[in-house]
């Protein structure tokens, strides 16, 4: 007993000594709060959920760990909040969520807004897949969209959820035409962080984009990780080493599809210098990209998350009027704008870009089939 | 490779004594030389057998270093622990503090400012490890796990605190940091770059690892491989080192000589926590360039695996870093076809090992090596890669076999992990 309590005793102190240092750290670090203080305050000011107050639909929005400000998938789900809202004329409710919460919390929040006379829920992450499925059937009224969403391993697809996922061979299509446009020495490389469907379906569209429009291309492929997520997309220096394996074997453009492991590729891009690129993913890398590796990113896969919840609220709206608002499976591909590629930073030269939009069209008609690792 | 040269040379590198065993040094140091010597002859075989160049180019052994020296530096932090007695399974959740602070204090402050605070962070759970362990006597691996979790929950909390809203920055990572001031030698790196790419038996080899040794070299693997020396010298040539290590063997001996043992333990914790927090620190600013959740990975828990390979030697310690080092980062640039190469050194080695057991006449070991390296050797002639399932096991793999075949006996300080309370010396 004596041996626990002084234990307790020494937690204690120890959270203490971390709360004392945390106190200490942000009010001596000046520039940070500032600049946090300010961003906080135009988003506020911004805040379309504060002032919307149209009698359209009422949306809830859960978001994954990192909430509004990640400057990725979060983001990019409010700007299409903030769109669907204006245009429907509705109200919605913003709900964070918390980091290494568990599985109860996240089912709560989900909850809590459905209890909330919240119409439609849209649930950011691929991680809210099993807490849907767990409420959903409480709230038969509720219509439920997973960003990136599937369902847990020997459940059955539900009426009111819908799993909303993203043609990512499509996209990847694209930059991949757009790497062995680029390459002057035809060879171009991919680094995925987990060898998993999910990122396969980007290699598949990398390596035919590619071969679509230089059949002589070498393609130099590696997954950083079996079966380990955080060595597959939280592993930068991984990453980086990989990627400047590459560069050192003569590609000079290399795609990504690996999380935060894809910073090291930008780092690697950096270090081999002029003529040698690389290519984002999801969002458009390029401007949350520091300076110095700005002009080293082509373009960016652009994984239209805002896309997607304004599709999908707009469905279930347009379905309240009679017909079937969307469930299952709910793919946005180039035909609906849910995937793409960037051009911030004007590297694609003009007679790139007519050939992708050519490709583009060619896809959307259906004239050209990419593969994809889900067949 | 001190540790393995005990095998060959029986009680040359046995258990380190208590009292600098200076003598009997010199005998595992010129071994260190002929194994590295036969590893690089090795290597060039297999570059010059199989044609994958990727296995020892500059590129590959520069990558082997960045990677390995993190782990290494964890590894030492809990060298200084656990030679006091203090059993530091926290290193990972201290290395994570040392990411935090690096990420912080880099970006505002530089990165000197940044290798500071990120000791620091990485110093204050090393502390709180000490604080914990020596004073209140908590059992030392309850401590560390818990150092480990506070420690991932605290980073997770304050990165969103730190670097959200700034320019590239978020909850989850840092901005884009500067990385720290590398060199090349001059002459000697770009010429040992060019001999390099001349595919020469054993020439372009060993023009390689000076290539990697003097090309875009990081002031912080400098200051790293400084800490080891440091460290060497420290703990087995001075006094201070003495009385330290004395507290990990017998602290109650130590206690009745005058050597007051808790400020050396809370001394060897708190340098074991900034040791980890510099490794933190090297993860952040060299091996990538920002801080960012959950990157450590488990390196902690390598670091301390590479300690106990190398027998809670320094040398042997950097030795089994840059073993693990040097597989991830093979198995990380070229993947399949490195790894394939490495099988045939591999294989060599096993039966290299058997005709030594059988002149020990041992047939019955001999037997089972043969028998290993030519199940290997096949392996090698009849596949052209290897699948990428067993590519990422290779760092682990290859640590477990060196361990295996060189069947060292390790020793842990006699005292280490046990709850010491003054004044119960019999």
């Amino acid at each position: 007993m004596l041996l626990r309590a002084r234990f307790v005793v020494g937690l204690s102190a120890a959270a203490l000594v971390l709360a004392g240092c945390a106190g200490g750290e942000s009010s001596g670090g000046g520039s940070s709060s500032d600049s946090g203080g300010s961003s906080e305050g135009e988003a506020s000011s911004a805040d379309v959920c504060e002032s919307a107050d149209g009698d359209g639909p009422k949306i809830g929005l859960a978001y994954d760990v990192g909430g509004r400000g990640d400057q990725s998938f979060n983001d990019s789900a409010y700007a299409g909040l903030k769109q669907v809202v204006t245009d429907l004329d509705g109200t919605c409710t913003e709900a964070e969520a918390q980091n290494g919460e568990d599985e109860a919390a996240r089912e709560e929040r989900l909850r809590q807004l459905a209890e909330a006379g919240h119409e439609t829920i849209v649930a950011v992450g691929f991680i809210y897949g099993a807490s849907v499925y767990t409420v959903a059937p409480d709230y038969p009224e509720v219509n439920f969209g997973i960003i990136d969403g599937a369902p847990p391993e020997g459940v059955d697809l539900l009426p009111n959820v819908a799993n909303i996922g993203f043609a990512a061979n499509q996209g990847s299509f694209l930059v991949g035409a757009a790497a062995a446009l680029t390459t002057e020495s035809d060879t171009i490389g991919f680094v995925g962080g987990l060898d998993i469907p999910l990122i396969q379906d980007f290699e598949l569209g990398y390596v035919a984009g590619a071969e679509e429009v230089n059949p002589d291309v070498e393609i130099e492929s590696q997954y950083l990780s079996q079966d380990d997520a955080a060595a597959g997309f939280e592993n930068p220096s991984g990453g980086n080493t990989t990627a400047t394996g590459m560069y050192d074997k003569g590609a000079d453009v290399v795609f990504h599809a690996a999380g935060k492991s894809g910073l090291g590729v930008f780092d690697a891009a950096v270090t081999a210098g002029e003529g040698n690129w690389a290519i984002g993913v999801d969002s458009d890398q390029y401007l949350t990209a520091s300076p110095e590796q700005q002009p080293r990113i082509l373009t960016s896969m652009l994984k239209r998350v805002d896309v997607g919840v304004i599709e999908y609220v707009t469905g279930v709206a347009d379905a309240a009027e009679g017909g079937e608002a969307p469930n299952g499976f709910v793919t946005y591909d180039l035909a609906s704008d849910g995937v793409g590629y960037a051009t911030s930073g004007d590297f694609l030269s003009q007679d790139v870009l007519d050939q992708l939009e050519e490709l583009k069209q060619q896809i959307i008609d259906g004239d050209i089939k990419v593969p994809s690792a889900f067949e | 490779m001190s540790t393995v040269a005990g095998a060959s040379a029986p009680g040359a590198a046995g258990p380190p004594q208590p009292v600098g065993a200076a003598p009997r040094r010199s005998s595992p140091r010129s071994m260190l030389w002929v194994w590295l010597l036969l590893g690089l002859l090795a290597l060039a075989s297999a570059r010059v057998l199989s044609g994958a160049d990727d296995i020892d180019s500059p590129g590959t052994l520069g990558a082997a270093l960045t990677l390995a020296i993190p782990i290494a530096l964890a590894g030492l932090g809990g060298l200084w622990s656990e030679r006091a007695g203090v059993v530091n399974i926290g290193l990972e959740g201290m290395m994570i503090l040392g990411t935090l602070g690096a990420g912080y204090y880099t970006f505002h402050f530089g990165v000197w400012a940044g290798l500071l605070g990120a000791m620091a962070f990485g110093a204050i759970g090393g502390l709180l490890h000490g604080t914990a362990t020596v004073v209140f006597g908590v059992d030392h691996i309850v401590s560390g796990v818990a150092i480990n979790i506070i420690a991932a929950g605290a980073a997770a909390f304050l990165a969103e605190v730190f670097f959200s809203g700034l320019p590239g920055g978020g909850p989850t990572q840092s901005p884009a940091l500067p990385n720290a001031p590398s060199f090349d030698v001059p002459i000697l790196s770009g010429a040992a770059s060019d001999l390099a790419t001349k595919d020469w038996f054993v020439v372009s080899d060993a023009a390689s690892v000076v290539a990697a040794l003097t090309t875009d070299m990081s002031a912080f693997t400098l200051l790293a491989l400084a800490a080891f020396a440091g460290t060497y010298w420290v703990l087995w040539h001075t006094p201070f080192g003495l009385r330290l290590r004395s507290c990990g063997e017998s602290p109650t001996a130590a206690e009745t000589l005058g050597v007051n043992v808790y400020r050396y333990k809370m001394i060897a914790v708190t340098a074991s926590g900034a040791l980890a927090g510099f490794a933190g620190c090297y993860l952040a600013v060299v091996a990538s360039s920002g801080y960012a959740n959950g990157q450590t990975g488990g390196r902690g828990y390598i670091g301390l695996a590479a300690m106990i390979f190398g027998n809670w030697r320094p040398g042997g310690l950097l030795t089994g870093s840059l073993l693990f080092g040097y597989t991830d980062a093979a198995r990380l640039r070229s993947g399949g076809e490195s790894v394939h190469a490495l099988l045939l050194v591999v294989a060599a080695g096993l039966l290299v090992f058997a005709l030594w057991q059988l002149r020990r006449a041992r047939a019955a070991h001999a037997i089972g090596f043969a028998v290993a390296g030519g199940v290997v050797l096949f392996w090698f002639l009849a596949a052209d890669t290897i699948p990428s399932d067993f590519t990422q096991m290779t760092p682990f793999v290859a640590t477990l076999l060196v361990l295996a075949l060189f069947s060292q006996r390790l020793r842990m300080p006699a005292a280490d992990g046990q709850r010491y309370r003054r004044g119960e010396a019999g």
